[in-house]
């Protein structure tokens, strides 16, 4: 039987959005033109134009063993040419950002290969192989995953995602990586802070409407609250229970 | 689940203090707040740093040159906090263990602490030596014995002794449920369980005790401080030996002199902590080796608020996340300042009692549960419905809540710090309205689930690994899978790494007992022992002695100041 995914339940607009995201049949809406230029100089791994610094020699030159799975499983690029495994940490707003640190796992698994994501309450990290990891940063930043407001790139210090947003509309960075600077946010430090020769526009913020109509987190004041979503709910302890039957005794 | 009014917050108070402004406001200014010299008590370090510079030539704190290459934290408000259920403000920095005597000594005073039965040993006097056992010999003993316990010869010419004033907190006292027994026993000495626990409580207590009579008995905070908790049998029980001997005139070295001090240090030995596996590298009466029930019975908050199991959970709370978060992960396990974050967060600002507290409106709401009743007759019956029901209000209260009011989202900045929190109200609700601590825990892992889906976020990693598999063992009961919640705790194979979780377990599992008016959780031993009147902490009252010890208010035991030059 040939396994359909539901990418998860619910009926609200929040619920419609997560499987938007997650499900790689649909197209994610590109929103701006941040070029990969920009995006190397935010990461901040290597200077653009420079060569992909390696891990290992190509696995072509390497001389692979003859081992099954790699046979099933062909490398990506990056692999293949023995890339270092390189970041992109987002620290995501609870004021509507439009993904959250669970949904970017979801999204990323669903969407790409050859990844590691880390998540946590402020923060989700994804590491790959560099050139593999600039196409999906590509992806990250310039579609509707993204808002340049509400959501940072950030190595460390990641601090904001629960506080409230400054009076323009920012996420709180400590570090002040972006700035507002008229109408559009400008990356003045890379993810880990380091000073930039020069600013990186990321775009202009997306407006509360668009937001609140994207977003991929329930919220009571700003945008739908979880409880008026029942589906969803119910499926959360639909799930618990399961599980805790057959943690007691796994047999019908 | 149907969402109730509830006109009283807890936390507007707090909120109202912490933040300037409307407190549900989504927006504010930040970077304007002069950084780290926005704290008094930072500008206090930062003082005294200078002063231990000019003293011994190393650097030291210095904020606005380390971290983060020169940008000092406080580019947003660096917030105070109010201790939960006192009104005391406090300084953040000043509710870590190092900066609080008050935590210090509730953690002395657990470790120095060990209970040893009398009966055997007077078995063996009376059985084997002949010697007659009576109160008044009884009474001369315990003379001897509070000789002796602090550091003093019983039988030996020549020898050192210990000074009075600096080990001025150790004694022994002494219970028995017999009260013919107790009441011809000198009233220093003696724990009376009538005078120190209501009336109910009292009665089960005095039964489940019986006739044996048993020694609370402290050793010196700063043996327990140089030493470690293993020591607390092997000082004890020497100078019981000690003791013995003087008292009924016994031969130093006969072989009976074993059995006592096999009495003193195993058969009839209560640790407040097992040992623990060689991998963790700690002896008995170290934190990690605490069971749950035995933390609830520890912590007295019940015996003097016996008709509010809500309040006397929360103590719990504090006392535990202080303990196992705080001190057990957060530095001997761990190292550091960051895990004081964690535990703070559940017994500042009000934010977990408002929390429960509306647990308990729902209870009544929904189920004409009076929690105030502490009643047996008055739960409900832990139902897999029903634990879903009351888990998931109170997680979606407290959710919107956060929601509703931005400055107590960004007072509670972290993830891990708002699913404690709302998985133990969770947790609470569920313990007291079904008087069970595995249907409690089970609404624990609801919450934690029900949080993870509805903002797509929950803790840090730890999260994941218990909180997302805890729903399957919640109610398991195997060897390595599952254990009831009184006999889980912070060396619980699943449990054993995460700051966050250990208190709150902690007190969910109490919650279940508190919630009957039960006189115990498991040991009605240490519950008498703790309800001493002449321990240094006073652990009825846990968070108020947090908040004194954090306004420099608390005098510890374990003074050294005697023994050496005024600076």
């Amino acid at each position: 039987m040939a396994y359909t995914p539901q990418y998860g339940p619910g009926k609200s607009i929040v619920a419609e959005n997560r499987r938007k995201q997650m499900n790689p049949g649909v197209k994610l809406e590109k929103i701006r033109d941040v070029t990969d230029e920009e995006i190397v100089l935010i990461m901040g791994h290597r200077a653009p134009g420079q060569a992909y610094p390696t891990a290992h020699p190509p696995l072509a030159e390497q001389g692979e063993p003859d081992c099954p799975i790699r046979k099933i499983v062909s490398p990506t690029e990056g692999a293949k040419a023995g890339d270092r495994v390189r970041y992109i940490q987002f620290a995501d707003s609870m004021f509507n950002a439009p993904s959250q640190p669970y949904q970017r796992t979801y999204v990323e698994m669903y969407r790409y290969r050859g990844i590691d994501p880390g998540t946590l309450s402020g923060r989700q990290i994804v590491e790959s192989r560099e050139r593999d990891l600039e196409k999906i940063a590509s992806d990250l930043i310039n579609t509707n995953l993204f808002d340049p407001a509400r959501v940072g790139i950030r190595g460390a210090t990641v601090h904001g995602h629960s506080l409230r947003l400054a009076e323009d509309g920012m996420q709180f960075d400590m570090l002040q990586r972006c700035v507002l600077d008229g109408g559009v946010v400008k990356y003045v430090k890379d993810q880990i802070g380091v000073p930039l020769d020069k600013k990186v526009p990321v775009g202009k913020p997306m407006d509360e409407a668009w937001l609140k109509a994207n977003t991929t987190m329930f919220h009571s004041l700003v945008g739908t609250a979880f409880r008026d979503d029942p589906e969803y709910v119910e499926y959360v302890q639909t799930i618990h229970s399961k599980r805790t039957k057959y943690g007691f005794m796994p047999v019908e | 689940m149907a969402k109730i009014e509830r006109a009283q917050k807890l936390f507007l108070k707090a909120l109202k203090e912490k933040f300037e402004g409307d407190v549900q406001d989504t927006k504010t200014s930040f970077y304007n707040f002069d950084g780290v010299n926005q704290s008094p008590r930072k500008r206090e370090f930062m003082a005294a740093s200078k002063k231990v510079e000019l003293r011994r030539g190393i650097s030291m704190y210095d904020p606005n040159r380390c971290h983060l290459g020169g940008l000092p934290m406080g580019q947003r408000q660096l917030m105070t906090y109010e201790v939960s259920g006192t009104g005391t403000f406090v300084e953040g920095d000043d509710l870590h263990f190092v900066n609080n005597p008050a935590m210090q000594q509730m953690w002395d005073d657990i470790r120095r602490t060990i209970i040893v039965s009398m009966d055997l040993a007077h078995n063996t006097l009376q059985k084997r030596l002949g010697k007659e056992i009576t109160p008044e010999t009884i009474n001369e003993y315990l003379h001897i014995l509070n000789h002796a316990m602090p550091g003093a010869a019983v039988v030996q010419e020549h020898m050192v002794e210990t000074h009075p004033s600096v080990v001025d907190d150790c004694y022994c006292k002494v219970f028995t449920g017999d009260a013919e027994l107790s009441d011809q026993l000198e009233k220093q000495f003696v724990l009376d369980i009538d005078k120190l626990f209501p009336a109910k409580q009292a009665e089960q207590l005095r039964e489940a005790v019986g006739k044996s009579l048993w020694q609370a008995i402290h050793i010196p905070t700063i043996v327990s401080r140089t030493c470690d908790g293993g020591t607390t049998s092997r000082w004890s029980a020497m100078q019981i030996g000690m003791s013995f001997i003087t008292a009924y005139r016994m031969c130093a070295g006969e072989a009976a002199v074993a059995d006592l001090s096999y009495a003193a240090k195993h058969a009839g030995v209560i640790q407040m902590g097992s040992h623990l596996p060689a991998r963790r590298a700690r002896g008995p009466n170290e934190p990690g080796g605490i069971l749950f029930g035995h933390f609830g019975d520890m912590i007295q908050a019940n015996r003097k608020y016996p008709n509010d199991p809500a309040k006397a959970s929360l103590e719990v709370v504090g006392a535990g996340t202080m303990l196992f978060d705080q001190i057990w992960l957060g530095s001997y396990m761990s190292g550091g300042v960051g895990f004081t974050q964690y535990a703070t967060a559940a017994y500042t600002d009000n934010i977990l009692d408002e929390f429960t507290y509306y647990g308990m409106d729902y209870l009544k709401d929904k189920y004409k549960i009076d929690y105030k009743a502490v009643d047996p007759a008055q739960k409900v019956k832990p139902t897999q419905d029903i634990v879903n029901d009351i888990a998931t209000e109170v997680t979606l209260n407290a959710m919107e809540q956060y929601e509703q009011f931005p400055t107590m989202m960004e007072d509670h900045f972290g993830g891990s710090q708002r699913a404690g929190v709302m998985a133990a109200a969770s947790g609470l609700s569920t313990a007291i309205a079904t008087a069970n601590s595995n249907a409690g825990l089970n609404g624990w892992y609801l919450s934690m689930l029900m949080h993870k889906e509805g903002w797509s976020r929950l803790g840090f990693f730890g999260y994941d690994l218990q909180d997302q598999c805890g729903s399957a063992n919640s109610l398991s009961v195997r060897p390595d899978e599952g254990c009831i919640g009184e006999f889980r705790g912070p060396n619980y194979p699943n449990y054993a790494m995460n700051v966050g979780h250990q208190g709150e377990y902690a007190a969910i599992v109490a919650s279940s007992h508190y919630t009957r008016n039960d006189g115990f959780c498991i040991s009605p031993l240490i519950k008498i022992t703790f309800a001493d009147p002449s321990l240094v902490f006073d652990f009825s009252e846990p968070r108020k002695e947090f908040a004194k010890g954090a306004i420099r208010e608390f005098v510890p035991a374990g003074e050294r100041s005697l023994l050496m030059p005024a600076r």
